[in-house]
């Protein structure tokens, strides 16, 4: 029988995860805010400016998906590496489903930060 | 950079797998997601420096599983498709190839055959009602055992002396009604169930 102590880590680490899993639409596509990337640079830009690692097999499907749903487009554009890279770009309806997402992230995170204030006051 | 030969030799292995498991989606697709996958491959192996076995097996493993991945963009793509088209055939379709991946897309898909079934065939009793005013119906039978059951029926062929039809003219309404109700209602809960499988799919690390 497992001990409660990792039961318990199990647990939070579960629910990490799929708090993870939850806020990675949103990140890539907040990724692409600023201009077009490569699949290998949204991974890059996700990386080096959030805490949300993610597995390289992941992005690619996703982008996909988002792309069907035509809040992203592609394009192969010729590189100096010698191979062509798919640049996703986002569409007006992925600008406006980012904003939409954006409220909402900061509607909910707002709601969060207030319940959880007793513990920064050391209660 | 160059590549040596056993190099190339596991990414074209990796990516035929990958192909052989998309097998049936348009060719044009597959061919797009194998060279962007082998433009990631080849741009992270550069990334390592010195191209080794090793790098190429780890660039590779970070991957994921070749058929995994390739379930993944199944998944992913077609249930998108259909949530954005909304239509029963591409549901259906989507299901279809979804069912041949998991169990929980073969249970989405006898649940959803049946639910378009079941719409189809109010629709249909509640048309052909006018061509056959006394036998298509919802009737009330009595059944073998002696309990009584329900029948839709299209109105092709005789009743059971003894059948009750319940509704009479109302199937018309009912009908058409109930079964484009039955029919949106089914198309909504199998979207509804493959969002909630794919987004328990989402592998994270870290």
């Amino acid at each position: 029988m497992k001990d409660r102590g990792a039961t318990d880590q199990e647990l939070a680490d579960k629910w990490e995860v799929q708090l993870r899993k939850g806020c990675l639409e949103l990140a890539i596509l907040v990724a692409l805010w600023d201009g077009k990337l490569y699949g290998l640079e949204i991974l890059r830009r996700l990386e080096s400016d959030s805490d949300l690692i993610v597995s390289e097999g992941t992005v690619y499907p996703l982008l996909s998906r988002l792309k069907a749903l035509e809040l992203v487009r592609s394009e192969w554009v010729e590189s100096d590496a010698g191979h062509p890279r798919k640049y996703y770009a986002l569409t007006p309806a992925g600008k406006q489903r980012v904003r939409e997402m954006a409220g909402m992230w900061t509607r909910f995170s707002s709601s969060m930060s207030k319940l959880l204030a007793p513990l920064s006051r050391g209660r | 950079m160059a590549i040596p030969e056993n190099a190339e030799q596991k990414i074209d292995l990796y990516l035929s797998k990958l192909r052989r498991r998309l097998a049936g989606v348009n060719p044009q697709i597959i061919r797009e997601i194998a060279d962007e996958l082998r433009g990631h491959i080849l741009d992270k192996i550069a990334a390592a420096g010195e191209v080794t076995p090793a790098a190429v097996d780890a660039t590779l493993a970070r991957l994921g599983d070749p058929e995994a991945l390739a379930d993944e963009y199944l998944t992913d793509n077609l249930l998108a498709r259909a949530t954005a088209s909304r239509s029963p055939l591409r549901i259906l379709h989507s299901l279809l190839r979804w069912a041949s991946l998991s169990l929980a897309g073969f249970l989405v898909l006898t649940a959803s055959v049946m639910g378009y079934f079941l719409g189809i065939v109010f629709v249909l009793v509640a048309v052909l009602r006018p061509f056959h005013p006394q036998t298509a119906g919802l009737w009330l039978l009595p059944g073998t055992a002696g309990d009584p059951e329900f029948s839709l029926r299209l109105g092709f062929g005789t009743v059971p002396a003894a059948g009750r039809d319940l509704l009479g003219w109302w199937i018309i309404p009912v009908g058409l009604i109930g079964g484009c109700g039955v029919v949106t209602l089914t198309t909504r809960l199998a979207i509804a169930c493959a969002q909630r499988y794919r987004r328990s799919r989402v592998p994270a690390r870290g």
